[in-house]
């Protein structure tokens, strides 16, 4: 069975936003919120490192723990979704995430928290795949059309990367070993390294020797 | 002569196994030292290569240092990486308050039905006399009933959300669940604000006669009459009382401003400060929900003619000589005690006239 999953290459993320704009563009997502977002560490200084975050669907999910209505449910894939027909917009889901991915609309007394949302994986809700009433929730199920969730699949370096934990860590695996074999091999920094396309691990070099 | 060469031959020997033993160990070493050879010959080491960036990484999880980035999402904490006390936050809801709040509370609903049974309602020693003293105005009722109603919403509907997901959804379903926790949730916010005017109401009314006296000490070195079977002086309210109003304002005071910190995220709080107010809501709510229980047992079926007071605003003198001596001898002596008729009569009168209008406050 599949185990969704995100990975993003900080050595690769150029800090372009590109997926926080496409995550907004293709789930319509409420004025306000941001289902990703790029967090830039040491901003303009050196070794200054960019990481796109959004849900990391835990396998073990704080924010299911903690919820007092128990609105969180893993999907077969992995991927950890919520009932906007139960979520009361408590807040305590974003007090417990690590990331920050839970967000809130601004509705509800005093317009302070509407009905949480959050990232989806591009994979809907409970409601039929595909119907308006899913669209109108939690935006596209791209999933359930057999594609991965949009800011990976249009990520200009593929430093996000989407899909089955077991294929995305394959690739990561063979990045790093790349980029060590660059470094070791050909004497070329670890930053450079990082967009190099592996081959046979050995790592390609335009420097001459 | 043979001696010497078989000595020679077993010196060689042992030379010999000294060579093999060597070689032996020249091959286990190889290809490390070719390995070593290979890349000091090309200027790199030959050690692991480190990610320059796995420090920032390491920092990124706070644990020693707060580590901020930015963000071109703006928002409260959206250069924050990962929230630290997030877990430290989730474990006191899941394993301390919800089991020990729960816990707390059974137990004092359960020592307060224990006394019960051995002690029974605590009755008017003297019997009702036929004179009263007027103990609280309308308008000082009014307030009490005020307070007491918005304290009884906020707190059953805050137990609602604590204790709703192991308590009520296996009864009653997620769905049934989810419209009864968002109503608490929608209520449970607005009327939080109002919970605040209530109890300046309640403090500018009550707070003078709440200020702890000379007698004070004695009522709670005897228990407040629990130990031994003599009555406790004390004036218009007894050290206990004095203790729940003096708790009301100060964890009052704690639960409502926590409550403003977690219903208003606009004034640029993080979610430290909302865990954090959130932990002193829970605690001080929970401790605020257990006095209050035992305040209205003894309101209820605790006392005989307690409630007098707050429901007609006059008592019976025999109940106030017994529980609250200074005050009703005082207020005898001035001529204060009215018979039952006269009673009636004002009780009559004061609810065709608007609140307090004929009350002299005191």
């Amino acid at each position: 069975m599949a185990r969704m999953k995100f990975y993003c290459d900080p050595e690769r993320c150029i800090e372009c936003n590109a997926c926080v704009t496409a995550c907004k563009n293709e789930n319509e997502v409420p004025w306000g919120v941001n289902r990703r977002r790029v967090v830039t560490i040491n901003d303009g200084d050196e070794g200054e490192r960019s990481l796109s975050v959004a849900c990391m669907h835990c396998s073990d999910a704080p924010c299911a723990t903690v919820c007092p209505v128990d609105c969180f449910y893993t999907t077969q894939d992995g991927v950890v979704l919520h009932d906007k027909d139960i979520c009361i917009g408590c807040g305590y889901c974003f007090y417990a995430c690590p990331f920050g991915a839970p967000q809130f609309p601004e509705d509800g007394a005093f317009a302070t928290r509407g009905k949480m949302d959050k990232c989806t994986f591009c994979a809907g809700g409970p409601e039929a795949d595909n119907s308006s009433d899913e669209h109108r929730k939690y935006g596209s199920n791209r999933l359930a059309e057999g594609k991965l969730p949009l800011c990976a699949e249009m990520c200009s370096t593929k430093a996000l990367l989407a899909g089955d934990a077991d294929t995305i860590s394959e690739i990561y695996r063979k990045r790093v070993i790349n980029r060590s074999a660059s470094v070791m091999a050909r004497g070329v920094s670890y930053r450079d390294a990082s967009f190099r396309a592996p081959r046979n691990a050995s790592g390609k070099s335009s420097a001459k020797e | 002569m043979a001696r010497s060469i078989t000595l020679q031959i077993d010196n060689r020997n042992k030379q010999h196994a000294g060579w093999l033993l060597l070689l032996l160990l020249c091959l286990f070493v190889q290809p490390f030292d070719t390995f070593a050879k290979a890349s000091e010959s090309r200027g790199i080491p030959s050690a692991v290569v480190l990610n320059p960036a796995a420090e920032i990484w390491r920092d990124v999880r706070q644990r020693e240092q707060l580590t901020n980035g930015t963000s071109q999402v703006k928002g409260v904490d959206s250069g924050v990486l990962i929230n630290a006390y997030g877990d430290q936050w989730r474990n006191f809801r899941m394993q301390q308050l919800i089991p020990i709040g729960g816990f707390l509370l059974i137990g004092v609903v359960i020592a307060l039905a224990l006394f019960y049974l051995f002690r029974g309602k605590v009755a008017i020693e003297g019997g009702e006399s036929d004179k009263k003293l007027l103990r609280y105005t309308n308008y000082e009722q009014l307030i009490h009933w005020f307070i007491a109603s918005i304290f009884l919403f906020l707190a059953i509907s805050g137990l609602i959300i604590l204790f709703g997901r192991p308590v009520l959804i296996p009864i009653i379903g997620k769905e049934v669940f989810s419209i009864i926790a968002s109503a608490c949730k929608e209520g449970h916010n607005l009327m939080g604000p109002l919970f605040l005017v209530a109890l300046i109401l309640i403090f500018i009314k009550f707070v003078r006669r709440n200020i702890y006296q000379k007698g004070d000490l004695s009522w709670l070195l005897r228990g407040g009459g629990i130990i031994g079977k003599k009555h406790v002086p004390s004036n218009f309210f007894n050290m206990g009382e004095k203790t729940m109003f003096w708790m009301l304002v100060l964890v009052g005071s704690v639960v409502i401003i926590s409550g403003f910190v977690l219903i208003f995220p606009i004034f640029g709080q993080g979610r430290e400060w909302m865990e954090l107010a959130h932990v002193g809501h829970a605690i001080g709510a929970i401790l605020m929900i257990s006095v209050i229980i035992g305040h209205i047992y003894i309101g209820t079926i605790g006392m005989e003619g307690a409630i007098e007071g707050m429901k007609t605003g006059y008592c019976d003198l025999n109940w106030a000589k017994e529980h609250h001596d200074l005050w009703a001898t005082k207020a005898e002596q001035q001529g204060e005690a009215i018979s039952n008729d006269k009673v009636s009569q004002l009780r009559e009168v004061s609810s065709a006239q608007p609140l307090g209008g004929h009350v002299q406050e005191e």
